[in-house]
């Protein structure tokens, strides 16, 4: 196996008494599209502050490239891009200034990228200075700018905050087109359905440690919709399908837990009961908690 | 109506820290000097002598105003205070409106609050009746100040009443000044260079044209009278003043959008200027406006402060005052030792500049931009060199454009003056430097750089009111430099005063590197 592009091990970072990152472990591969999950709070952009040199962390050992991202900035920052959780620009910049300085300090000449492309594509007006840009609008001003120019690795923290469905879906077709140059990327968010459609394995993390790794197969257990329905009369019984989970069932309202494997018999069953409307949801990450706890599933893996 | 005193409380709550240090400070200050000034004059000859030594003394009175009354101990007390330290109270009131005004409109706080039941006028009269309720509490504190130092009870109220006032004057400016344009910092230059300009205008008025004074609150302090026989019509002035302003204010408020100045945005290039490809020339193009506007405003008050030089000698027509100008050495050393004053302001207000440059980089680095920029290929080394660069070589070239300013305004010896305020550039570099430092040591401690330019004001009168060891006046690096050009250059000063800027900028450095970013 050759040399991950990310590997942290052990990593502790204190901000006073509080410890933010407290052991924990990620691994990214060459050319892989890595999920990086976790609630609010849970530690994703400090780590990812650490693998930039922004932070130094107090134990444990990060690399990138091989390289400590301490020590060697430079050399690291030349091959990656990054695009932060919370976009905060040079307010009496305009959006395409700030695209083309954020490139050239990269390297990049912004006449021979892809600038031009993505600023259509993405629909953005790069006169308005960034005062004037709405959050979405300055996502995407930060999206330009890391999409643009070549890089080995991207690093994503919850880069489609703020972008609406149309922009999402652009900015999901230009992750794939870059995963499939062989970029490596590293998409952190706290929602997983955002990520699934992306990444090959994700990491979970919760209060600084990381609680789960692996491929989305293998945390396919993982993967449970919530089905919420109403139904004229009595709901019909759930509880006997399969891959059917936690069964709730008030007056003519039932909720349930589906695997991927239950889907279409509950449906059917809906179907037949003449359910009058039916809502799903993606789990979201504390019921993934208490599910990886519950099935004691949980473990500070490395993924194996 | 509800939304306005919720909005007040919090600006206090807010604030409650600089309040009460800025409030504090001044009032020990005032008490100091009240309760000095009888050890320092013993009799009332004495007094009236000192008086009539400031008089006599242009560059004294321009940096004070005139005592009117020579006979008067309050006036005698608070020479310092009526005109010179008014302009912190002004710059208080400044601060006070901006943060509450425009700056929370730009990051989006007012938007906030907006959508509660507070109407669009409400942040404009919240922020005004904080600065309100400060500047009666300081008002009163500075009288009781005064009276327990010493002086008549009467003077210290209206001389408590004035300082008020002119904080107000700063605070209603500013609510103006925040209407016009929708960045924070631009708000705070055009106010501050506002309360600079009334500032100048009784300088100048002052020794030269009364008249002038007229236009300025900051004359009319003088003006007032405070202590014997107080002009009380003058304190209308102020009133009509501050309510103009802030009905100026709402009317503007109403004539544009939340987060938008008066003129609509135009946009701007679509790509970055081919230049644009360092984090200096990044620091350079953030702060390009401000060091043009800065250059433009030192070039004109340095014309102005050398062109009035020539007429001061003429002004003086006492004995005494004669006898001073023949020691000094004719008419001509009168007027160095006026532009060596006049340098060594501009020596403050260029300090001003630098720190705010580096308050500036220490703002955007908690808004998360230092790490935008450090998250590319910039190293730290740039950013850091790009920070010091704007900084430190601003302050140089603002230095030099001051000293040309006066030179044009003077024409004579045109080498010395120009170069008279450069001569003080290793001192500036000095107190920059600890608000360097003090930046490199965590992103907020840049205030460290405030602090040092504070103390080196007041050290010296601190430590000559106090009875303090010499020393400790002497922690200003200010005063440690020849005056040029009434006096000649001195090498060794200098020197080691820029050894020191440099040793401090080593230090910046060496913590920069080492601590986190954000």
């Amino acid at each position: 196996m050759t040399t991950p592009v990310i590997r942290v091990q052990d990593l502790v970072k204190t901000f006073g008494r509080f410890r933010a990152l407290d052991g924990l472990r990620l691994e990214v591969a060459a050319g892989e599209v890595h999920g990086f999950l976790g609630p609010n709070g849970a530690g994703k952009s400090t780590t990812i502050r650490c693998l930039l040199g922004l932070l130094r962390s107090d134990a444990g050992t990060a690399s990138v490239f091989g390289l400590d991202p301490w020590g060697e900035v430079g050399a690291i920052h030349r091959r990656l891009a990054h695009v932060p959780g919370d976009v905060t620009l040079w307010p009496n910049l305009t959006g395409g200034e700030i695209i083309d300085l954020l490139l050239r300090l990269r390297g990049v000449e912004p006449a021979r990228s892809d600038r031009g492309s993505l600023i259509e594509r993405f629909q953005l007006d790069p006169t308005k200075r960034a005062r004037a840009y709405s959050k979405g609008n300055r996502q995407k001003v930060a999206l330009v700018a890391a999409l643009a120019g070549p890089a080995e690795l991207l690093i994503l923290d919850e880069p489609t905050s703020g972008l609406d469905p149309l922009m999402e879906r652009v900015f999901g077709e230009c992750v794939r087109e870059r995963a499939g140059n062989g970029t490596t990327v590293l998409l952190s968010s706290h929602i997983l359905s955002e990520v699934e459609d992306l990444a090959e394995r994700v990491t979970i993390i919760r209060e600084g440690r990381t609680v789960e790794t692996g491929s989305l197969a293998e945390l396919r257990h993982l993967r449970r919709t919530t089905i919420t329905a109403q139904t004229p009369g009595p709901p019909p019984p759930l509880d006997a399908l399969v891959d059917v989970h936690d069964v709730h069932v008030e007056g003519t309202t039932v909720r349930c837990s589906v695997g991927p494997e239950g889907v279409a018999g509950v449906l059917q069953a809906l179907g037949r009961a003449g359910a009058t409307a039916v809502t799903s949801a993606p789990p979201s990450l504390e019921e993934l908690f208490l599910e990886v706890y519950r099935t004691g599933v949980a473990a500070a893996g490395d993924g194996s | 109506m509800r939304g306005t005193i919720l909005l007040t409380r919090l600006a206090w709550r807010q604030d409650r820290l600089l309040i009460a240090v800025w409030t504090l400070a001044l009032v020990a200050f005032c008490y100091a000097s009240a309760a000095a000034t009888p050890s320092l004059y013993a009799s009332a000859a004495e007094r009236a002598q000192a008086a009539q030594g400031i008089n006599d003394n242009p560059a004294v009175v321009a940096l004070y105003g005139p005592i009117l009354d020579v006979h008067s101990t309050g006036e005698l007390s608070m020479t310092k205070a009526t005109v010179l330290y008014a302009v912190f109270v002004a710059l208080l009131g400044m601060i006070l409106v901006r943060r509450h005004t425009r700056a929370d409109e730009e990051s989006g706080r007012t938007e906030l609050v907006s959508a509660g039941i507070v109407g669009p006028h409400a942040p404009l009269t919240a922020a005004f009746a904080a600065a309100t309720g400060v500047f009666v509490l300081l008002g009163v504190l500075v009288a009781l100040a005064d009276i327990a130092g010493g002086l008549t009870i009467g003077g210290s109220l209206v001389f408590g009443l004035s300082w008020a006032l002119l904080g107000l004057v700063g605070a209603a400016l500013t609510l103006v000044a925040a209407q016009l344009v929708p960045s924070a910092r631009t708000c705070a230059a055009i106010a501050g260079g506002m309360i600079g300009v009334l500032y100048l205008l009784r300088a100048i008025g002052d020794t030269s044209a009364v008249a002038l004074s007229w236009l300025s609150p900051f004359g009319w302090a003088t003006q007032l009278r405070a202590w014997s026989g107080p002009r009380w019509w003058v304190l209308a002035l102020y009133v009509v003043l501050v309510a103009g302003l802030v009905v100026l204010a709402h009317a503007l408020r109403g004539r544009r959008d939340l987060g938008a100045g008066l003129v609509t945005a135009r946009p701007g290039p679509a790509t970055g200027a081919p230049y644009l490809r360092s984090s200096p020339a990044l620091a350079l193009r953030l702060h390009r406006g401000m060091l043009i506007g800065w250059t433009i405003a030192l070039l004109g008050m340095g014309a102005l402060m050398g062109a009035i030089a020539p007429g001061v000698s003429g002004l003086l027509t006492g004995q005494a005052a004669q006898e001073m100008i023949r020691r000094l050495g004719g008419p001509g050393s009168l007027e160095r030792t006026l532009i060596a004053a006049e340098a060594s302001i501009g020596a403050l207000v260029v300090t001003v500049f630098a720190i705010s440059v580096v308050a500036h980089t220490s703002h955007d680095e908690q808004a998360g931009l230092a790490e935008r920029a450090l998250s590319t290929g910039a190293t730290r080394g740039s950013l850091f060199a790009g920070t010091l660069m704007v900084a430190a070589g601003g302050a140089l070239w603002l230095c030099l454009a001051t000293g040309i300013g006066v030179a044009l305004g003077y024409r004579r010896d045109a080498v010395p003056v120009a170069l008279s305020v450069l001569a003080t550039a290793p001192a500036v570099l000095v107190v920059v430097g600890v608000g360097v430092l003090g930046w490199a040591w965590r992103p907020g401690w840049y205030v460290a750089g405030w602090v040092a330019l504070g103390l080196s004001l007041v050290a010296d009168q601190i430590a000559q009111l106090l009875n303090l060891p010499s020393w400790v006046g002497g922690i200003s690096p200010y005063s440690h430099l020849a005056l040029v050009p009434s006096e000649s250059f001195r090498a060794v000063p200098a020197l080691v005063l820029a050894l020191i800027a440099v040793a401090l900028g080593a230090a910046a450095w060496v913590s920069y590197r080492r601590r986190d970013i954000g």
